[in-house]
């Protein structure tokens, strides 16, 4: 019992995560229809700007040797100002690899590829500049305790406190998320474009606008998420490969464009990979997939999306 | 002849780096040139005439490029000082660098072109995996290899031209579960931890349980990982309630410093043993404040005290600012052998009066028969081409006050 307790903690604590990476795909995707592979590239270049920002040196084997930055901020707020680099970058991206081949009328396949492309560029870019060092963010909590007790015993169940910190973060994030999509003005401009971006450029909604929003919402996100796994472990320049193909399986799971469907898939698959049997570890990697599989094949629309009613 | 920026950029934008470029060389197909003056440095003999080729083959792209890049810098600075030394009596060493990737078919690839670019021998590849892969072609080609971070089990043995510089594990590893027992005598439970995705530490894991049964100790536990996990939170949970007096790792920097970390972070307080995988300084940020006494089986120790090992450690430092990691050092070996070879040859019969397949066969021969004096200390080969190293060493980490930086301190 205390070892199945143990284990949905630790499953919880890293689906929080998963699931905040897979918002900033469903974001775009629920106004353009494409995912973003660019998104797992900005995740990183997000975490490394935080990293930076705190004022942490780089290795000796990039071209930027030993280099740092004359300022030493406090962990959230080179959190907030990384995070707002990473939307930033968001927005670039949408500017060099979509937004071209959308005013062309490209089939969408092609930004998929051209996304693909961007997110190779920065990840090479990352390498040249920074070395394939592996970094890590050190004693950012400061004075808190590495872990929490939540019950004693000779074995006591116990968590990072790092894991809480991602688990509320994450939280937070997708409350003020679904917050803004649900009550504001841009929020609802979202769903409009979300709905049908012609419509709504013909209702005189800049959609232009929100799809550059959308890219640095995702974008913001994408840094948040970043910086919190790499505060949990280490991260470098390849960082986001992994993760942005289990971010792909969280939103297909949950239900494609769907943000409470982000959050329950990024939780269902961070629990089923906790309780992967050590001795089949190195087949953790295919569980969001083989979930995946199965939860398609009972709801071809994922857990929480919509059937995709066909009209003639 | 030095990249420019713009196309170094324009490289690194590639997928797979810039993998060929800049020098043609003897056999037709180009390969990358190190960038470094092949002249008189002005310490030794003045260098001159047709360059001597060596090929370096290591992982300077992909999720193993840390390695392949501390691999180069190790051939980078040997090829400066031995050409400082005059060469080879004379000649230049002239190093052609081949991007492997961290696969198997990127090995192939790399030591293809080397072969065809009329290399004397090569040094690499990076990965034990890789070196069963690619070993073979420089094998059928008739080039002598050396091995700068091989240590699987039954490397030499793929031919008479595959050596290695890098100790197998079933020497190293076993020393550390000494000293473990030596600051511990209680120690009675034993948990094991491997990446059972990479070659080395899964043959490293088998030398560590063996040994560790050999000892009369009770393995209470074996958890497996990834190098690509950053999340050990089950396997620490597995290994805190199998409670263990000693835990032992065998895995890369960045998994393997994650691992002890997030050991530390849950509450294990016992002795932790890492593989020689964690035989690195880059370890170091990983784990932070929590590497703290951390015992590490080494092959090499910048402190191993002869003149060319000072030199190297000089070198290095002076172009990074740390201590060189044991990939470095045994890379600089490789490139410090092979010249060391051909100096011996070339005083028996002239290199020049040789055909390229005579001249590689005789460089096999020649390494093979020879001493050295290394950075590693003195070592020699077995006939197979298996390292006789004199001496390896178990370091504990120690961290500074502020968990930044920390320094691997000789515990024997």
């Amino acid at each position: 019992m205390r070892l199945i307790f143990q284990k949905l903690l630790n499953g919880i604590a890293i689906g929080s995560v998963y699931a905040l990476f897979a918002l900033g795909y469903t974001i775009v995707f629920s106004i353009l229809r494409v995912i973003n592979f660019a998104h797992g590239a900005v995740f990183t270049v997000g975490t490394y700007l935080t990293y930076a920002l705190t004022g942490a040196a780089f290795g000796r084997n990039g071209q930027l040797r030993n280099a740092s930055l004359p300022l030493e901020l406090n962990f959230w707020l080179a959190l907030t100002l990384g995070a707002l680099g990473a939307g930033v970058l968001g927005v670039i991206v949408e500017r060099l690899a979509f937004r071209p081949l959308r005013r062309r009328g490209s089939d969408p396949l092609l930004t998929l590829v051209s996304s693909l492309g961007v997110a190779i560029a920065i990840v090479n870019i990352l390498q040249y500049l920074f070395g394939a060092e592996n970094y890590s963010f050190g004693e950012t909590l400061g004075s808190m305790r590495a872990s929490v007790t939540l019950a004693g015993g000779e074995l006591p169940v116990v968590i990072r406190t790092k894991q809480i910190v991602i688990f509320v973060v994450s939280m937070v994030m997708v409350v003020a998320l679904t917050l803004l999509v649900n009550r504001t003005r841009t929020g609802k401009g979202l769903r409009a474009v979300a709905e049908d971006l012609t419509t709504a450029r013909l209702l005189g909604i800049d959609t232009d606008r929100l799809i550059r929003l959308s890219f640095f919402i995702s974008g913001v996100l994408g840094g948040i998420a970043g910086a919190l796994i790499g505060l949990a472990g280490s991260f470098n320049y390849q960082f986001g490969v992994a993760i942005g193909l289990k971010g792909l399986a969280v939103i297909v799971l949950g239900g494609l464009g769907d943000i409470p469907g982000a959050v329950v898939g990024g939780l269902v698959i961070g629990v089923a990979e906790a309780f992967v049997p050590a001795e089949y570890n190195a087949y953790k990697d295919a569980v969001p997939f083989v979930v995946l599989l199965v939860v398609l094949l009972v709801r071809p629309q994922g857990i929480l999306g919509r059937a995709q009613v066909q009209k003639v | 002849m030095r990249l420019h920026p713009v196309l170094a950029l324009v490289c690194a934008l590639s997928v797979g780096g810039c993998a060929v470029s800049s020098s043609r060389a003897q056999g037709g197909q180009e390969a990358k040139s190190s960038g470094q003056p092949a002249a008189n440095t002005g310490a030794g003999q003045q260098v001159s005439g047709d360059a001597v080729l060596l090929g370096i083959a290591v992982a300077e792209t992909s999720n193993v490029a840390l390695l392949g890049q501390e691999e180069v810098i190790g051939a980078r600075i040997a090829e400066r000082l031995l050409n400082a030394d005059g060469g080879v009596n004379g000649r230049p060493v002239k190093l052609l660098f081949q991007d492997t990737g961290g696969d198997e078919i990127g090995a192939i690839n790399a030591f293809q072109a080397l072969i065809n670019a009329g290399v004397l021998g090569i040094v690499g590849p990076t990965l034990s995996q890789q070196a069963f892969a690619a070993d073979t072609r420089a094998e059928a080609a008739g080039v002598p290899v050396l091995g700068p971070s091989n240590t699987a089990k039954g490397i030499p043995q793929i031919g008479e031209f595959i050596g290695r510089v890098s100790a197998g594990v079933d020497v190293v590893a076993p020393l550390a579960v000494e000293q473990a027992l030596k600051l511990n005598p209680a120690v009675k439970r034993v948990a094991v931890a491997y990446a059972q995705n990479d070659a080395f530490s899964a043959s490293e894991t088998k030398i560590f349980q063996a040994t560790v049964q050999k000892k009369g100790l009770d393995l209470a536990l074996v958890q497996r990982f990834q190098t690509s996990d950053t999340d050990f939170t089950s396997q620490v949970t597995n290994i805190v309630g199998s409670r263990p007096q000693l835990v032992i790792v065998s895995g890369l920097a960045a998994d393997g410093g994650n691992l002890v970390r997030q050991l530390r972070e849950l509450g294990y307080k016992g002795l932790i043993i890492g593989g020689n995988g964690l035989n690195t300084t880059n370890v170091l940020p990983v784990c932070g404040r929590f590497c703290d006494g951390l015992l590490i089986a080494q092959a090499y120790s910048p402190a191993v005290d002869n003149p060319i090992n000072k030199r190297f450690v000089e070198a290095y430092n002076q172009q990074t600012g740390n201590q060189p990691p044991q990939f470095t050092a045994q890379t600089f070996t490789g490139v410090q052998v092979f010249v060391d070879a051909l100096r011996r040859l070339d005083k028996t019969q002239r290199l020049e009066t040789m055909d390229l397949k005579t001249l590689r066969s005789e460089l096999n021969s020649a390494v093979l028969t020879g001493t050295y004096e290394t950075p590693l200390g003195q070592i020699g080969f077995d006939p197979e081409g298996e390292i006789k190293q004199q001496k390896f060493y178990v370091a504990q980490i120690k961290m500074d006050k502020g968990g930044k930086g920390g320094r691997f301190v000789l515990t024997n």
